[in-house]
């Protein structure tokens, strides 16, 4: 080591790198030399100016050569050609490849740590709206409901004893609750939905595909059913949440309420919003058996292929299967006792409730 | 002393001179290769379905970083400096900015029709779509900003000094103006937005110059409109086709007409997109000719060489790159696009770096997140 600690510092021999100063767009030649933690760069006239090691951020090799770029000043470049001598290398930062924490951890195992936690934030979201949707109070989600499709202005139907007939369905099956706000809307739509807020909305046209009266009230029993387990705010806030979450994939602003009112539940809250309509059913003495028909009318194609008035069918938002079917007529099975749901006359009165009414408005579109 | 490679000729004297004739590099040229591109794609796949999507932001630079760096100018190739963060940051800006607020109000939209206010939905319904329009205009502008401000070349940025508030405005009553008198204007609204949204950008001391004119491209344009045309008479043919084919297999046996309702909509679905892909191939590589053709920046020209059949070669080598890999090939779909931008990029005239200086437009703080939240592309 004699002789190199014999050299003097400015007697080192520098290193040529290729210089862009940020300023002038013109590449310049420099003789880089170390200067303590410190480096000067010299122009071919003797200036020099000296940077700080720390200060340089990696960039991406050019020709096999390292570039340089410093803190704060945008466009600054040294960039090394070929190799760089041990001496100077080990004051280099090194380059940043996937991002700093990644580098750090390494590829496999960062990735590893993510998955990991990403099966967590998963589970989590797919979790949390059922206990958020349970916390959330009558009120606001009332106040949601109306918010979202109020009363329905002149579609909803109120023909001469048809709202009367409906509140006597009602009272058989669900007789403790008052909040429950069931209506008929003149909609050409096979199906019923649940809305926020314990609102139940029957389309005129399952009323009129239906046979029986225990037709509609195994529909109402079902969406009761909704009700009682929240599903409607755990779906939307499942929903919002999955939105959120994978928006970082795919974010677009449309498509939001489409989301929103096309909320589906999945099978299991089907499956327990079908027992629950079994029990109420029983209990009120209204024979489930009609509706597994029902089921089956549906599920056979009878109903279908009637124009475009069944693009929207009961299939859409319920998962039609046999074994919902099954499920009904076993039910049935072993119970006595039935009472019809509504008399005859009543059960007409229901079903002309929209056609009856002179100010319900007529279906079609008119937005 | 030896000169590291890079520095000698061109560096510290002033003018370059180019011509991109034959024989001659050009001055675009993309020197990457799609193995050595492979292991970004494929562990930038990794890690964003891992993060559930959140490191596509990090993925978009790394992927940027690399076409960069393989793109020579000239002389010297060019940088993309922007980082993942501020990407991921304008996004979230984005999002709490605008998408939550657009679907409350949306929510509410729904709730005023749905109480019986057709009136008040509609006005309610197109100030929302408006305003859309007015933040898609604002989100093109700034995001080509963006790009501009972290490409580097020769240490030298460029920028805009407008923040594109303005532009939304021409983007919103171009656009509407374009759609009226069936879509005649569509041409000059396009090139018109192209003009001002780049006479505003600049890169070092010098201002874009965007001069497109939609005269040239206004014929190929006037296509779009045989397209019911098309369908009908194609959908005959094919029709009488398929109805002869049929009955000759069957040999005497009526064709069942169910079937018929089948294969003619799908038959005139094929011939309308196969017409409209065609004639939007033909508009579309004019209209890039016509518009960087017109594109000049300080002493530089430029000039777009691809051809209606460059762009069918390069969408149809997409789709089957995607459907071959079934789907995985998308992660190389950036690459291929970039590659042939570059490859058809052309460069004419002088550019004195004496006078190369620094960018002196405000830096944007963040990246390209209006552009994301609508989901749609830059240029």
């Amino acid at each position: 080591m004699p002789l190199t600690s014999a050299r003097s510092e400015a007697a080192r021999p520098g290193l040529h790198v290729w210089h862009y100063d940020g300023v002038s767009g013109v590449k310049q030649q420099r003789l880089l030399k170390i200067h303590d933690d410190a480096f000067r760069l010299i122009s071919p006239d003797g200036a020099w100016e000296s940077y700080a090691f720390a200060d340089l951020i990696a960039r991406d090799t050019q020709d096999g050569g390292a570039v340089f770029a410093l803190k704060k000043r945008p466009g600054w470049r040294i960039g090394f050609a070929g190799a760089v001598p041990e001496e100077i290398a080990e004051h280099l930062p090194r380059v940043r490849r996937y991002g700093g924490l990644i580098d750090r951890v390494g590829l496999w195992r960062s990735s590893f740590v993510f998955a990991v936690l990403a099966a967590g934030a998963i589970t989590l979201f797919l979790r949390t709206p059922a206990a958020v949707a349970r916390a959330v109070p009558p009120s606001l989600e009332r106040k949601l409901g109306d918010l979202m499709v109020g009363d329905f202005g002149h579609r909803a139907c109120a023909g001469p004893g048809g709202p009367e007939a409906l509140a006597a369905m009602l009272q058989r099956i669900d007789p403790k609750d008052r909040t429950l706000d069931v209506r008929v809307v003149n909609l050409p739509i096979v199906n019923a939905v649940t809305l926020p807020g314990g609102k139940i909305v029957i389309f005129n046209r399952l009323l009129q595909e239906a046979r029986t009266p225990e037709e509609i009230a195994g529909v109402l029993a079902h969406e009761i059913g909704h009700v009682r387990h929240h599903d409607v705010m755990e779906s939307l806030l499942r929903q919002l949440g999955l939105s959120v979450l994978l928006g970082g994939l795919d974010g677009k602003v449309g498509g939001y309420t489409n989301t929103l009112l096309a909320a589906t539940y999945s099978r299991d809250a089907e499956a327990r919003a079908d027992g629950y309509a079994l029990d109420a059913l029983n209990q009120a003495g209204v024979s489930p058996e009609p509706m597994a028909q029902f089921f089956r009318r549906m599920a056979g194609g009878e109903m279908k292929g009637e124009g475009a008035a069944r693009i929207m069918t009961y299939f859409s938002t319920h998962p039609m299967s046999e074994d919902r079917a099954r499920r009904f007529d076993q039910a049935a099975r072993g119970h006595g006792g039935y009472r019809p749901v509504l008399d005859a006359d009543a059960w007409a009165k229901l079903r002309a409730i929209c056609s009856s009414d002179p100010d319900a408005e007529k279906p079609g579109f008119r937005f | 002393m030896t000169l590291p490679p890079g520095c000698a000729p061109l560096g510290v004297t002033g003018g370059i001179f180019m011509a991109s004739g034959a024989g001659r590099r050009g001055a675009f040229e993309f020197t990457g290769g799609w193995r050595e591109f492979a292991p970004i794609a494929f562990s930038n796949l990794l890690l964003s379905i891992v993060t559930l999507g959140i490191y596509i932001f990090w993925a978009r630079t790394r992927e940027r970083q690399y076409l960069w760096s393989r793109t020579r100018f000239i002389d010297d190739r060019l940088e993309w400096t922007g980082t993942g963060f501020e990407l991921f940051l304008g996004y979230v800006f984005a999002f709490f900015l605008f998408v939550i607020p657009f679907a409350l109000l949306n929510l509410i939209l729904q709730g005023i029709l749905m109480r019986g206010h057709p009136g008040a939905a509609a006005v309610l319904g197109l100030f929302l779509y408006l305003l859309l329009m007015y933040l898609t205009g604002v989100a093109i502008f700034r995001a080509l900003r963006y790009r501009l401000s972290r490409t580097f070349w020769h240490g030298i940025r460029g920028g805009a000094d407008s923040q594109g508030l303005a532009f939304g405005w021409s983007y919103l009553w171009r656009t509407v103006t374009g759609t009226l008198v069936l879509g005649l204007l569509i041409p000059w609204s396009m090139t018109s937005l192209w003009n001002e949204r780049w006479d505003a950008m600049s890169f070092g001391p010098h201002r874009f110059d965007a001069n497109a004119s939609s005269d040239r491209i206004f014929l190929k344009f006037l296509l779009f409109y045989l397209v019911p045309f098309i369908v009908f008479i194609g959908s005959i043919i094919a029709a009488l086709l398929v109805a002869g084919f049929t009955s000759a297999a069957s040999a005497g046996d009526p064709i069942d007409p169910r079937a018929m309702n089948v294969i003619l909509p799908v038959i005139m679905l094929l011939i309308y997109g196969f017409a409209i892909g065609l004639i939007a191939m033909t508009y579309y590589a004019a209209y890039f000719r016509e518009v960087v053709g017109k594109l000049t920046l300080g002493g530089l020209e430029f000039e777009f060489d691809a051809q209606t059949w460059d762009w069918i070669k390069l969408y149809l080598g997409n789709i089957g790159l995607v459907i071959v890999t079934l789907g995985i090939g998308r992660i190389f779909l950036g690459y291929r696009n970039w590659a042939f931008f570059i490859r058809h990029m052309k460069a004419y005239g002088e550019l004195n770096l004496d006078d190369f200086t620094q960018s002196t437009t405000r830096l944007p703080g963040q990246g390209e997140g209006l552009l994301d939240a609508f989901d749609i592309g830059a240029f």
